[in-house]
């Protein structure tokens, strides 16, 4: 595996720009011309180097997660793992790439590479559509520099590639669509920053634009039923938070919510992967049903280290003291509550619905009771396999009505990159923290991200107790999010047996939150109305301009061609019956002209 | 019966051959000269010379045509029915074009155009698909039509202000014309290449023939080396021009239920890039022009001769039949997909660099204005949105989705060995320009600076 020499090297440089090592910066020249000289090359810079660090890991975790989890595609798995290499190569190219049109290019490959993998699933309708959509949707975003960002990841008006995008294989998830590839937006605005700072409209629009993604996701994630479109809806909001923290000029916050983001991330949905897998033999094959969460429940008891590292990324994501993201999203927080308070109330809003989602996603599937087997018979709808090879599912159907199946937990080659997941999810929110080596108060990650970025002059001259005080009220709201979940999704009340005996008071609630709940239900399961909308515009548009256009080609300009044909044929035609021979017709047309010129 | 295809073979050699010699006798005198190979006088009464002769422009056509028409022979194994008059034919529409992108005397160029025409009309009519005929009048009546315009503005410039009638390209260099007749010849010629380009109003034919055309090299040969004031007169509106071909040819492609004539709507498409590119005149325009040809010629041909493979599998050509038959040919599946890709310019393929070369000599050019600049880029931008659409939701049809039926399984074997070949062979140069133009571009680089300088500026 080439991968893991890759990441060597890149702690190796990563190492190197720790110790304070200058920015590597190498050229060579590839299309040359008088006035126009378009390198290639790469340039290593901090930056650059937490980015390596970063797409090696995750990657390798996950080819080796996938070496298991893609066991039923045999025939497939070359190109799986073919994909999966140009994927990381190409995202590697973007992350060292000099120039725009560098960036560009690695920019399309890896656009194709998620296109790719997205489609891998090939015989799933929904999957073609899907990939479609996300290439579509990024080829627009390929244009202008802001546009791009936007679209890659997934921000406010082009996100709605990314929950479709969920159709593909979970490792793929896993490493494209939550760590690595939605992050290249992020990357690419970081990387403009000192462009874009000078711009104060444009930072502005990005930071609205973060906010209103980082809501909007959050609010869609609350009624999802899938597993992973959850999830999907939580990464977009979570984007959001880095979109809002680089628009408000806290560069460093953002960068660091990106990495522990990358790596709490890619462990929840590896985690949901393993999920998945267990579930699958079980409710079936089709996604609706192996990934629904409604026949999910309690399944710590079967498959605990899942459940304990997925309960980890949660509790990161929820921002909850020691994980990762609590670090670097209360940071975000703060910031923005400092920059512009609408801006700040909207972010601590989304900190509270995340808890919220997160920990309905995590009662939902690993407390209660097990309740895959009350959907009997759903199963045989849905035995056809994705190859369509039935004869793997009738063995398995066997099985199942001899003994009831329960989900086993997956093997420990899936196990082993959650498990070594969970450790930077627990630790590497300690770098941006205050390290004591450091005779200034300065924390580290901030230390030498402003060696990348000279105008920008970040002083953090937090101390650490400050910091915990600014952080007291996420923490307050990320409890309360969790509260609610637990008091609406908690165990005891989808455990059947205690459905009857409801407390008095209980049935208010009830009624009160039931129309709250089906409003935020339809808004969820609409999507928040944005697909349709666009969907309608665009694709309704099109379909009209198309159709106005083949009319065109078909009858105006063809028709005025084949119109001259006709023409000239029957003009053929009628002269020959002019020309017909009969000399008493030449006479009378030579005498009615005489009597014509005579006339005139 | 001996299967063995000696016809094939035979047929094979001069093609091959003639895909190598423009090599030496290019590379033994690498400038921006012309390099003769032949000079007779054959009709001395009018001073009609038969003088071929190679420079950077052309040999990057001469060879793509070698290259395309070698793998077109390989394609054609299968063909049974009068194989031999195939052949002849074949042959004698590569040595058409061949003649066409070598000749350097005007009248010799016409000449040249008319012959390719008339194999290429019986090709059609003979071994075509359903509407053969209907395809090859058509055919034959828009091109006969479109080089009338070349034989009259041809005339005009030989005979213009002279006593004696000169039809040389290099002697017509340095005549000069008043800018009205220099317009009515731009005129006729740009009228005859817009047929056989096809610029937009005068398409209609090539989704019906599913022909590949190329023929944007005379467009740079005549019009712009020997009309440049004409040309620089015309380049907005060739900008124009190809700016809206772009965005109508990739709507009218989406729109096409039928899979040949979506792929040829696609190839009008991308003439449109050709086409801004010589509009914008600079040399990196007009070198990713040239690029653009060559990368479409490739690209289009490969895309076409993938359609005539599943069309062989699937019996069908309408999209909406298909479906589900990614699963039953996965190569088939995979060299679609990546020349689908390489048709939308992804980086890393020829379109790709040819498209950006297009793009930043629009940009570069001093003589327009910014917001022409603008209007221009985001209507090629939109263009560029639109080819995706309308190639990915192609292969979706195609190949995504399951299907049950069991009525098309017997036909659906994946490739064999010849098709994977010729396919390879296709494929190759496209990466291989992709991934370092510098060795392509550096064939025409110096006579396009020589063009530019010598007339533009």
């Amino acid at each position: 595996m080439f991968l893991n020499i890759a990441m060597l090297l890149s702690f190796h440089f990563f190492w190197q720009q720790i110790t304070g090592s200058s920015i590597h910066r190498y050229l060579w020249s590839w299309v040359l011309y008088k006035n126009l000289v378009l390198e290639i090359g790469y340039l290593l810079d901090p930056l650059t180097s937490i980015m390596l660090v970063l797409v090696t890991t995750v990657a390798v975790m996950v080819m080796i997660y996938s070496d298991s989890y893609m066991f039923y595609d045999e025939g497939y798995i070359n190109f799986f793992f073919c994909y999966l290499s140009l994927f990381t190569a190409s995202m590697l190219g973007l992350v060292l790439s000099p120039n725009l049109i560098q960036v560009y290019i690695f920019w399309e490959l890896v656009g194709m590479c998620s296109y790719l993998l997205i489609g891998f699933w090939f015989t799933r309708p929904s999957a073609a559509n899907a990939c479609q959509k996300a290439f579509v949707t990024n080829r627009i975003g390929d244009f202008g520099l802001l546009l791009g960002p936007i679209a890659k990841s997934a921000q406010f008006p082009l996100h709605i590639w990314l929950p479709d995008a969920m159709e593909g294989p979970t490792p793929i998830s896993a490493l494209i669509h939550a760590a690595t590839m939605v992050a290249a937006g992020i990357f690419l605005i970081a990387r403009m920053f000192p462009l874009f700072q000078m711009l104060p409209f444009v930072m502005s629009i990005i930071s609205w634009t973060g906010a209103i993604t980082a809501l909007l996701g959050a609010t869609i994630a609350l009624a999802q039923k899938d597993l992973k479109k959850v999830l999907a809806y939580s990464t977009m909001s979570q984007l959001g938070y880095m979109m809002l923290a680089l628009g408000i000029g806290s560069y460093k916050a953002g960068l660091f919510h990106l990495i522990t983001h990358a790596y709490s991330k890619a462990l929840l949905f590896l985690g949901s992967g393993s999920v998945i897998h267990s579930m699958e033999p079980i409710v079936g094959y089709h996604p609706n049903k192996s990934q629904n969460m409604i026949f999910m429940g309690g399944l710590r008891q079967y498959m605990p280290i899942t459940a304990i590292t997925f309960l980890f990324g949660t509790l990161s994501l929820c921002g909850i003291p020691p994980f990762a993201c609590f670090w670097s999203k209360d940071e975000i927080l703060v910031n923005s509550w400092v920059h512009f308070p609408i801006l700040g109330s909207i972010a601590f809003f989304t900190a509270g619905l995340t808890a919220f989602y997160m920990f309905r996603i995590y009662f939902l599937t690993f407390e209660g009771d097990f309740r895959g087997h009350f959907f009997d018979d759903v199963k045989k709808l849905s035995s056809i396999s994705i190859w369509g090879s039935l004869e793997f599912n009738k063995e398995q159907f066997k099985l199942d009505k001899k003994f009831t199946l329960y989900p086993k937990e997956a093997n420990n080659i899936m196990l082993f990159p959650l498990i070594i997941l969970t450790i930077p999810t627990v630790f590497i929110g300690f770098i941006g923290v205050l390290f004591d080596e450091n005779t200034i108060n300065v924390d580290f990650l901030s230390y030498w991200l402003t060696l990348s970025i000279n105008s920008f002059n970040y002083s953090n001259s937090e101390k650490v107790l400050e910091f915990l005080f600014n952080a007291i009220p996420s923490i307050i709201i990320a409890f309360f999010g969790i509260l609610i979940a637990f008091y609406l999704y908690g165990p005891n009340l989808f455990s059947l047996k205690k459905e009857n005996k409801k407390l008095p008071f209980q049935s208010k609630i009830d009624v009160i939150l039931k129309s709250f709940s089906t409003s935020i239900y339809n808004w969820s399961y609409y999507r928040a109305y944005i697909d349709g909308f666009l969907f309608f515009f665009f694709i309704k548009g099109l379909r009209f301009l198309i159709k106005i256009v083949s009319f065109i080609d078909r009858w105006i300009i063809d028709g005025i061609i084949n119109g001259i044909g006709i023409f000239s044929f029957f003009g053929g035609e009628s002269l020959k019956y002019i020309e017909g021979g009969r000399i008493s017709s030449y006479l009378f047309f030579i005498i009615f002209c005489m009597f014509f010129v005579f006339f005139i | 019966m001996n299967h063995f295809p000696w016809l094939t073979i035979i047929v094979l050699f001069p093609i091959s051959a003639g895909l190598v010699i423009p090599f030496f006798t290019f590379y033994r005198k690498q400038n921006y000269s012309m390099v003769y190979f032949r000079y007779y006088n054959w009709i001395s009464f009018i001073n009609f010379h038969w003088r071929l002769g190679i420079d950077g422009f052309s040999i990057g056509l001469i060879l793509l045509t070698g290259f395309i028409t070698t793998l077109a022979t390989l394609a054609a194994w299968p063909v049974t029915r009068n194989p031999r008059l195939f052949y002849f034919l074949m042959l004698a529409m590569y040595s058409g074009q061949i003649g066409l992108f070598a000749s350097q005397d005007i009248l010799l160029f016409f000449f040249m155009w008319e012959l390719e025409l008339l194999p290429v009309y019986l090709l059609l009519a003979m071994w075509g698909g359903k509407r053969r005929l209907y395809a090859a009048t058509k055919f034959i009546l828009y091109t006969a039509a479109g080089s009338l315009f070349i034989l009259i503005g041809g005339l005009i410039m030989a005979f213009y202000n002279s006593n004696e009638s000169t039809f040389d390209f290099q002697l017509l260099i340095n005549k000069t014309y008043p800018l009205e007749l220099e317009i009515i010849v731009y005129l006729s010629f740009l009228i005859a290449y817009a047929v056989k380009l096809p610029i937009i109003p005068f398409h209609t034919w090539l989704p019906d023939t599913h022909g590949e055309a190329h023929y944007t090299y005379g467009l740079i040969r005549i019009n712009m080396e020997l009309l440049p004031h004409a040309h620089s007169f015309f380049a907005p509106w060739l900008v124009i021009l190809g700016a809206i071909q772009i965005v109508y040819a990739a709507l009218t492609s989406l729109s096409q239920r039928n899979l040949k004539r979506r792929i040829a709507y696609s190839s009008v498409s991308h003439m449109g890039f050709v086409l801004i590119g010589i509009g914008s005149i600079t040399n990196l325009g007009l070198n990713g022009a040239i690029l653009q040809m060559i990368s479409h010629g490739l690209i289009g041909a490969s895309l076409f001769f993938l359609a005539g493979i599943s069309y062989d599998r699937t019996r069908t050509l309408v999209l909406d039949q298909m479906g589900g038959i990614g699963t039953s040919m996965p190569k088939i599946f995979t060299l679609f997909s990546s020349c689908s890709m390489a048709s939308l310019a992804l980086p890393g393929m020829s379109g790709f660099i040819a498209e950006l070369m297009i793009f930043l000599g629009v940009i570069d050019n001093p003589n327009y204005s910014f917001l022409f600049k603008i209007i221009i880029i985001i209507i090629q931008g939109i263009g560029i949105i639109l080819t995706p659409i309308y190639l990915l939701s192609m292969l979706r049809q195609m190949f995504y989705g399951y299907k049950f039926s069991n009525t098309l399984t017997p036909y659906l074997m994946d490739a064999g060995p010849r098709e994977i070949f010729i396919l390879i062979c296709l494929f190759f140069p496209i990466i291989s320009i992709g991934i370092y133009p510098n060795f392509v571009l550096s064939i025409w680089n110096s006579k396009v600076n020589f063009l530019l300088s010598n007339n533009f500026f």
